[in-house]
């Protein structure tokens, strides 16, 4: 085997100078271990997130995103239960798998804006009071079983100090049907010859007994309240035959702030004409208004 | 000549340093590959959002995840000096590795062909402890070298020491310094002394066996071994030593590890984990908030342990060492909130719970089920008449089977509430013969029993192993006159900012009419103020109860499941391994005098002070005093007379009509058409 030749002495120094220089470097320096480190701390933002804390920070992430998804979920609930607009569509909206979740608030809102006395009919504002009085409601679970619908009042801890069951039948009847549309009356469908003036309806409205005050108009306050202020009232006939043949719809338009609505009431045919007639008899004394008493779509009137 | 040996030496170690560089390098590209990535920071390496457990009374029952980082300056400049000395003497001087250190390392391992030492600096342990497997191997020991030059090209001396420091295990459960000096010493890192601080420093290296609380002698010499090697690196006077070894150590109790909490708790953490993930639990940071009241689950571990001593005296001594072990659970009736489980005697000694996981037969604390379906199917009232008699049941393709009562004592016609008092099994077997095994676990599983049960006639003795959780929420059903409160161990959770991201609502669903139900509750009334479980009226509980005894054969489980109007709670005694619990005497134990002990003790605890509440009575319920025998109404005859509670519609006929049809020839001495003839005439 042939060994490489030293060149002479300065050759033996220099490698001797150059092993020395590197372990006097390394002893003193640690120019190896740094520059390992060093060479891998410049190429650290290329290297994957392995190892056990970045496990856990992906965990925590992960956790962390299960929580956002569960809070998200839930405050779409909180959003569509807070855009509820009234207390039929509370109850109609209810799916059985779902219960709905209101605030106290919510709740009384929505009870006292319903249109009419159906809401008072369903649950006697009484019983509310009778409720409230052990000031321990802060919420309402609304829950759906079949044909029937739970109404829990819930205290602090979840747990119902009351309960209403209500058949889902009650949704059906004509004092439930109180509804609010956008817009004019002539685009609910009330045509122009059958359009009063508030001025020609509320002074034979104010004639009227309080039961058949009640059964073709709500509580005055919930015009004030929103301050809607009235303009005109309508006559149509039911767009659904079946549902209430012997009841004819009236449309009381009123002007909002940014907009026109119309409370559409399902009025008994007998007290609709009734009040009609008085209408005529104010309306004759008004030019340009004709009026003629309007029959049953079934054709079944008494 | 010397010129050639020259040349030679050269030659070698050109070779070897060029085999050397050539190693290293490809080593390096071995294994650099999948390094894995430091982060910017070592400070909030530790932090992560705990997770809290509360009860329902407002205590923080369990922390999880829960770190307590501090800097260099809050740790005692002891406990520094002391984990340098017996960890890395050499800290402050190498780069991340020791060559000493490592070479004394790789000469023991390879002499002794393991690795049995580990040569590593601080800097590696903290590499290992935060990227790798505590495996021992030598590519992840290449892979942590490499990652504790990095950090060291990366971060301060003082960076990795105070990571290192918070980011230990020091055992008992302590992660970090200032945990460790808590838990060891109730007092912050910073004030450790010299002792104190040697000993701490000596744990990490074995912190489940070593540490004071485990073996008190072994951690005094590991701190004693610190002391010393801190004079030898001279951190620390050879007269300063000796001073510390002869200061007080002022060791803390240790944690009270028998919480009885923890059975409950860790069922909730489990339930968490399997419907949201693990990582939800221990990453999420979330508060939960429990029905757990710890001060009656207190007080139930008390009564278990109280009476488990008093029946361990009693019992024939046995070769094995297995305690005797009892399970209870309490449910609130109005809300269905379990508000104490406990899973066995002593935590500590077993964490193993009894109270969800062992299944064991409830023997005659499944009757109510079989009578309410007699009721329900065959219209019997509590006033209906059977004959408690031995009987044979004909089994096709094996041996006749022949249930016998408890004590082989019959009491011929009795009425069911009476048959219900004594748990006569005779009873019971003619019962399910009539209206079917399956009729049963159908009314079991409306009471929400759901675990498996045998389709066949011995189910009405309670041969099918059940929780104690379903007995408790099945009683809780009849407590409540019918409504199903589905039992819930979480009220609401909350995110670490306190948002809820879940809740509890009410569910209760009525599966029975109240007037169906009332009659067995208050057959089981009876069964508490005088039979089978008279024991809980001796014991002094004057509070209105029901419940049923349960006792299996040759005497391996004993039940009391009972119930007032507020609370419905099981209690379960028996041994893990399934052996008999015979008392000195030679007799078995029972429901009445295992179980129902325990009941009472924990029951008067739950309703101290509490006003005697009544079970309310149904509309449509009627109370009638009636023959005990033939369940007519009494007369001259009547030897004992019992009050019964029946639906209205029921009428209870007097003895002679009853003659009259017998002597036409309408019923007949056979237990089963007596009861239809009563059943008959009550039910027009």
């Amino acid at each position: 085997m042939k060994f490489p030749r030293i060149k002479g002495p300065r050759g033996v120094a220099l490698i001797f100078l150059a092993f020395f220089g590197f372990f006097f470097l390394e002893f003193y320096g640690k120019i190896f271990e740094r520059g390992v480190g060093n060479y891998l701390k410049w190429q650290n933002s290329e290297r994957p997130q392995l190892g056990r804390i970045w496990e856990r920070d992906r965990q925590g992430i992960l956790a962390q995103s299960k929580i956002q998804s569960i809070r998200l979920g839930l405050d779409s609930l909180q959003e569509a239960t807070d855009a509820i607009g009234s207390f039929k569509t509370m109850l109609e909206g209810l799916e059985p798998a779902f219960p709905l979740v209101l605030s106290r608030q919510k709740f009384l809102d929505l009870y006292y804006d319903f249109p009419g006395q159906w809401s008072t009919i369903v649950i006697s504002p009484f019983e509310l009071i009778s409720i409230d009085s052990q000031k321990n409601w802060t919420r309402v679970l609304l829950k759906r079983f079949g044909q029937w619908i739970t109404i829990g009042f819930l205290d602090p801890k979840n747990i119902p100090v009351h309960e209403i069951f209500l058949e889902t039948d009650a949704l059906e009847e004509v004092l439930a049907t109180r509804t609010v549309k956008r817009g004019r009356l002539e685009e609910s469908g009330f045509e122009e010859d059958r359009v009063y003036s508030a001025a020609v309806f509320l002074p034979v409205l104010r004639t009227l007994d309080p039961k058949t005050q009640s059964a073709v108009f709500p509580d005055p306050r919930w015009f004030l309240a929103k301050g809607y202020s009235l303009t005109r009232v309508g006559v149509r006939e039911s767009a659904s035959e079946s549902d209430f043949p012997r009841h004819l719809i009236f449309g009381i338009e009123y002007d909002a702030d940014y907009h026109t609505g119309v409370l559409l009431i399902p009025v008994p045919l007998e007290i609709a004409n009734n009040m009609l007639s008085q209408i005529e008899r104010t309306d004759s004394e008004l030019p340009g208004e004709e009026f003629t008493t309007m029959t049953s779509p079934s054709g079944d009137n008494p | 000549m010397i010129r050639r040996l020259g040349e030679r030496i050269i030659f070698i170690f050109y070779t070897l340093t060029l085999l050397g560089l050539l190693g290293g390098a490809g080593i390096y590209f071995v294994f650099s590959r999948d390094l894995p990535q430091l982060p910017d920071s070592l400070e909030n390496i530790n932090l992560s959002l705990p997770t809290e457990i509360y009860s329902a009374d407002g205590e923080r029952i369990k922390v999880r995840g829960q770190r307590y980082p501090v800097s260099l300056e809050d740790i005692s400049p002891n406990f520094l000096k002391a984990i340098m000395a017996v960890e890395d003497s050499n800290f402050y001087e190498h780069s991340g590795l020791d060559h000493l250190a490592l070479v004394r390392a790789l000469y023991t391992n390879v002499s002794q062909r393991q690795i049995r030492q580990g040569g590593s600096t601080i800097t590696q342990q903290l590499s290992k402890n935060l990227f790798f497997s505590f495996e021992r191997n030598w590519v992840r020991k290449i892979k942590e070298l490499l990652v504790a030059l990095q950090l060291e090209a990366t971060f301060s001396k003082e960076q990795i020491l105070e990571a290192y420091c918070n980011q230990i295990y020091f055992g008992s459960g302590a992660y970090g310094i200032e945990e460790a000096a808590q838990v060891y010493f109730h007092k912050r890192a910073k004030k450790l002394t010299l002792l104190q601080a040697a000993l701490l420093a000596g744990l990490p290296n074995s912190p489940n066996n070593a540490n004071p609380f485990n073996n008190y002698e072994r951690s005094t010499r590991r701190a004693e071994y610190v002391l010393e090697r801190m004079v030898k690196e001279q951190f620390l006077s050879q007269e300063k030593k000796e001073e510390a070894l002869d200061s007080l150590l002022e060791l803390a109790s240790p944690k009270e590890n028998d919480d009885p909490n923890l059975y409950f708790v860790n069922f909730v953490i489990d339930r968490l984990e399997q419907n949201y993930g693990k990582e939800f639990v221990r990453f999420g940071g979330i508060k939960v908030f429990t029905t757990l009241d710890t001060r009656l689950q207190r007080s139930a571990q008390r009564a278990a342990r109280s009476h488990l001593k008093t029946l361990e005296r009693k019992i024939k001594p046995r070769n094995v060492n297995i305690p005797l072990q009892a399970a209870l659970v309490a449910i609130e009736n109005q809300s269905g909130a379990v508000r104490v489980m406990l899973g066995g005697g002593s935590y500590s000694h077993s964490q193993f719970n009894r109270a969800i996981s062992d299944n064991r037969p409830s023997g005659s604390s499944f009757k109510p089920f079989v009578y309410l379906t007699a009721m329900e199917k065959l219209g019997y009232t509590p006033a209906t008449t059977l004959r408690d008699e031995p009987i044979l049941v004909d089994i096709p393709g094996t041996e006749p089977w022949e249930p016998k009562n408890f004590s082989d004592e019959y009491a011929g016609d009795i009425i069911l509430k009476k048959a219900m008092m004594r748990s006569a099994n005779s009873v019971s077997v003619k019962l399910i013969q009539e209206v079917t095994p399956r009729r049963v676990i159908k009314t079991a599983r409306l009471f929400g029993i759901t675990s498996q049960l045998g389709n066949h006639l011995s189910l009405a003795l309670g041969t099918s192993g059940v929780s104690p959780l379903e007995l408790a929420s099945a009683y809780s059903m009849i407590a409540n006159l019918g409504v199903y409160n589905k039992p819930y161990f979480i009220q609401r959770i909350e995110d670490f900012e306190g948002n809820p991201i879940y809740e509890n609502f009410y569910h209760g669903i009525q599966r029975f009419p109240q007037k169906t139900i009332y009659p067995l509750l208050d057959m089981m009334r009876g069964v508490v103020d005088g039979g089978t479980g008279n024991i809980v009226r001796r014991m002094g509980f004057k509070h209105p109860a029901a419940g049923k005894t349960g006792t299996t054969n040759n005497s391996k489980d004993a039940w009391f499941n009972g119930f007032t109007k507020d609370f419905s709670v099981s209690v379960w005694v028996g041994y893990d391994d399934n052996e008999p619990m015979i008392v000195r005497s030679g007799r078995g134990l029972t429901g009445g005098g295992a179980a129902a002990p325990i009941w009472v003790l924990f029951m008067k605890k739950v309703l101290q002070g509490k006003n005697r509440v009544k079970f309310p009575v149904p509309e449509g319920i009627k109370f009638e005093k009636v023959d005990a025998r033939s369940g007519t109404l009494p007369d001259e005859q009547s030897v004992e007379t019992m009050n019964v509670a029946l639906k209205e519609e029921v009428i209870i006929p007097p003895r002679v009509l009853e003659l009259e049809k017998t002597q036409l020839g309408q019923a007949s001495v056979n237990s089963t058409t007596t009861s239809e003839l009563v059943d008959v005439v009550s039910n027009p």
